[in-house]
């Protein structure tokens, strides 16, 4: 039992508390407030003039699948053999020995989703994570929590460009992605058929199109990488074609498109925005897309789609919005409770309330400011990682 | 003549004072201090509120030759096949209407130096500009101001038939070069007349100390290989990105080398930055080495080499060395500073405006002046 005193709590579901306690049994929040009764048994945390948020949530990050300083050896998020592979998992890949999880936790980054890479036009499936643990099955919120998909210039650059395959443009993209949702949809109705009528027989096992079933029945999103806005137009037009649960990764140029994005409120994980322009596609990074998304309301996280740019630099990241006008809640929400939403573990992490994991941060001072350290971090009620000062 | 009043200014060589004068004339700073009058009949602008800096300046860019979403077409910064890439002149790489020199203007970057790239073992001239311009031999501050180098990785990777594919290979080149074109200058120097040769030429530079050899290194081992390399040729270098500098603080210190270290707010693809640390600068500085933090645009977009700043004090640069390591020591490195790196009486009035104390994230840039003209100017989207 662990409770935290003095804090400055900023739930993000619901107002600042001044002076109030935080109070985590079993993993989880029990309390939270300014009238709450500390159990003798329970360790105390004394936050006197620091800031408690709830866990950092990185909505699309590569931590324990594209290594840190291991080069190709720790380069394991596309699975370059062939531009259809949803069967793949992120979990196979996924080494939980990174270093870069302890720098997330040194971050105040707690949760984690995982997807493989861009190379892919179905890339597979995604895995939210604790950053916390040696066991990766252990540190699991979701599995599987997304398949990735991927248009514009990744694919075309694996295949087209190095492979000399198929897909080559971007139209090649969007024809072998519709392809693959056909046939995996024919064997759903197969499957279907033979449930219903027992002279039927079943489609004979295929790997791919099992992978795909859950998307076709919109238990898990499709997660499709698009930075121009034809590509995420396109995006658009494929979720809608297929009556998908969808979300948009990277959404470089969403400020282009804010309107269409608004009428179907598709969820957007916006990043990374400090990346360098190592293609064409992202030649627009900026913060306008972020402030356009927010501002037509349109669900939208950040993301640093580490290591792109490292995962430790999400709250700066959203810091440097507030700067340029995005209101703070907003941005803090962005780095937290939509990020959550955003990964599909709303029901577990991303605010301080009663009966979600306990999930929390105690930092130095504001946490959107460059200077700011995360002094103690929190997975299920554990410090998992605390300053030395 | 225009007269800046009302901020805290930070001249960088001197303490910080509050309600500040700067008399700007001709491009140049004619007054800077506290107790400046304002001669009648002058302009003033009124920056009650601001913080002024002097604009920042970038020792180590690839500005107008590289990146920033321009594709294969406008890559402009590794001559192949090397790996000896000595004859090339970064001035000839870099288009002055690359949005590259737009993001300096806005992350308030006013001088940048310019290297060649890293894939070569020798990989040309650097040169220093301003970030403002539409002809680059305008926009010159000063040129040569040293010769690239580079250890580790990066050279091994050469599609060159003579590329190394080892340390020692790379280190080998290096040597020899240096050693044939004092060959070479010694035939020139008995006039005998050695066939034109342009690489050795700027061997000689820096041989005569006319220029220094700026050695991209990031591991131990590659930092240490360059302080042997350039100690046996007695010439003047320093050290790129240095991002195992902290590991070898002591021995580093011990040399007053400087070290030009980024880029920030990176991540650690490559094993050779397997041991990034955030504390990098602030050990370094701590142990007597000259810091400068670099950004290697487009590797960090300049546009947030302010944040990066913040992220080096943070992890322990003092805030007085991290203004210093953006400011007055690139410029000291870079040889420029009799022009830039502080606000001073005479220099370039090259500076910032700051809507508060730097190295915070309410406090972005609003202006960046390049010798008294106004360059950029923040507009909320």
């Amino acid at each position: 039992m662990l409770a935290i005193i003095n804090a400055n709590i900023v739930p993000v579901a619901g107002e600042a508390m001044p002076d109030a306690t935080l109070l985590m049994r079993d993993g989880k929040i029990e309390a939270l407030g300014t009238d709450v009764e500390i159990p003798g048994e329970a360790r105390v945390i004394d936050a006197r003039g620091r800031t408690v948020t709830p866990g950092i949530v990185e909505a699309h990050a590569h931590v324990g699948i594209s290594e840190q300083g291991l080069g190709a050896e720790g380069s394991d998020h596309n699975e370059t053999t062939d531009p259809v592979t949803p069967h793949v998992r992120a979990i196979d890949g996924i080494n939980p020995r990174d270093d870069a999880f302890r720098e997330f936790r040194e971050a105040g980054i707690t949760t984690a989703l995982v997807p493989p890479g861009s190379a892919n036009l179905l890339g597979g499936s995604a895995v939210v994570l604790k950053c916390s643990g040696t066991i990766v099955d252990d540190m699991v919120i979701l599995d599987p929590a997304g398949m990735k998909a991927a248009l514009g210039e990744n694919p075309k650059g694996a295949y087209g460009q190095r492979q000399g395959k198929a897909p080559a443009t971007r139209m090649g993209s969007a024809a072998l992605l519709r392809e693959a949702l056909v046939a995996a949809r024919e064997y759903m109705e197969k499957q279907d058929a033979a449930e219903a009528d027992d002279d039927t027989d079943p489609p004979g096992f295929n790997a791919k199109h099992e992978a795909l079933l859950p998307v076709l029945r919109r238990e898990m999103p499709l997660r499709i990488h698009c930075h121009r806005a034809d590509d995420i137009v396109t995006a658009v037009r494929i979720g809608e074609e297929f009556d998908l649960c969808y979300t948009l990764e990277h959404v470089t140029e969403g400020q282009y498109v804010t309107e269409l994005l608004a009428k179907h409120r598709v969820p957007c994980a916006v990043g990374p925005t400090l990346q360098h322009g190592s293609k064409v596609e992202n030649r627009e990074r900026d913060f306008r897309a972020p402030l356009a998304l927010a501002a037509a309301g349109v669900p939208m996280c950040f993301t640093t789609d580490h290591p792109v740019i490292a995962g430790q630099y999400l709250a700066l990241t959203a810091g440097i919005a507030v700067s340029w006008g995005m209101d703070y809640d907003a941005a803090l929400a962005a780095i937290t409770a939509t990020a959550a939403e955003h990964a599909g573990v709303a029901d577990r992490v991303g605010t301080l309330e009663p009966g979600k994991d306990a999930d929390v941060v105690i930092w130095s001072g504001d946490p959107l400011d460059f200077t700011t350290f995360a002094d103690v971090t929190i997975i299920d009620g554990d410090v998992v990682y605390e300053r030395g000062v | 003549m225009r007269a800046y009043i009302g901020a805290r200014i930070y001249p960088v060589d001197a303490p910080p004072f509050d309600d500040g004068v700067m008399l700007v004339d001709d491009g140049h700073i004619q007054e800077v201090g506290a107790d400046v009058r304002v001669p009648d009949g002058v302009e003033t602008v009124d920056l009650s509120g601001r913080v002024v800096i002097p604009g920042m300046v970038d020792a180590h860019s690839h500005a107008g030759m590289w990146g920033d979403g321009e594709g294969d077409a406008s890559r402009d910064g590794n001559e192949r096949p090397g790996p000896i890439a000595a004859d090339v002149d970064a001035v000839d790489s870099v288009n002055p209407h690359h949005r590259s020199f737009a993001s300096c203007r806005e992350g308030g970057v006013t001088s940048v130096m310019i290297h060649p790239g890293s894939g070569n073992a020798i990989g040309g001239l650097c040169f220093a500009a301003k970030t403002r311009g539409e002809i680059v031999d305008d926009m010159v501050i000063r040129a040569p101001t040293g010769l690239k180098g580079a250890l580790g990785e990066n050279p091994k990777r050469g599609s060159g038939k003579d590329s190394p594919k080892t340390r020692m290979g790379t280190a080998a080149l290096i040597r020899d070069y240096f050693a044939r074109a004092a060959e070479y200058g010694r035939k020139k120097d008995a006039d005998k007349d050695p066939d034109p040769d342009a690489g050795f030429e700027n061997a000689l530079r820096v041989l005569r100390g006319e220029i220094p050899f700026r050695v991209h290194a990031h591991r131990a081992d590659d930092i240490v290989t360059a302080t042997r390399l350039c100690e046996a040729l007695d010439i003047r270098y320093n050290i790129e990105h240095c991002t195992d500098g902290y590991l070898l603080a002591e021995f580093l210190g011990h040399r007053e080398l400087t070290a030009h270290v980024g880029p920030g707010l990176s991540s650690r693809g490559k094993v050779e930055v397997a041991n990034r640390d955030e504390r990098n600068a602030a050990l370094l500085h701590a142990a007597g080495v000259r810091v400068c933090l670099v950004t290697d645009h487009p590797f960090l977009d300049v546009r947030y080499l302010m944040a990066y700043g913040g992220v080096a004090h943070k992890h322990g640069l003092p805030f007085d060395a991290t203004l210093r390591a953006l400011t007055l020591t690139p410029a000291e490195s870079i040889g420029i500073a009799d022009r830039v790196g502080s606000l001073a009486k005479g220099k370039d009035a090259d500076f910032l405006v700051l809507a508060g104390e730097p190295f915070r994230y309410r406090s972005p840039i609003l202006s960046t002046f390049v010798e008294g003209e106004e360059v950029y100017t923040r507009q909320q989207p």
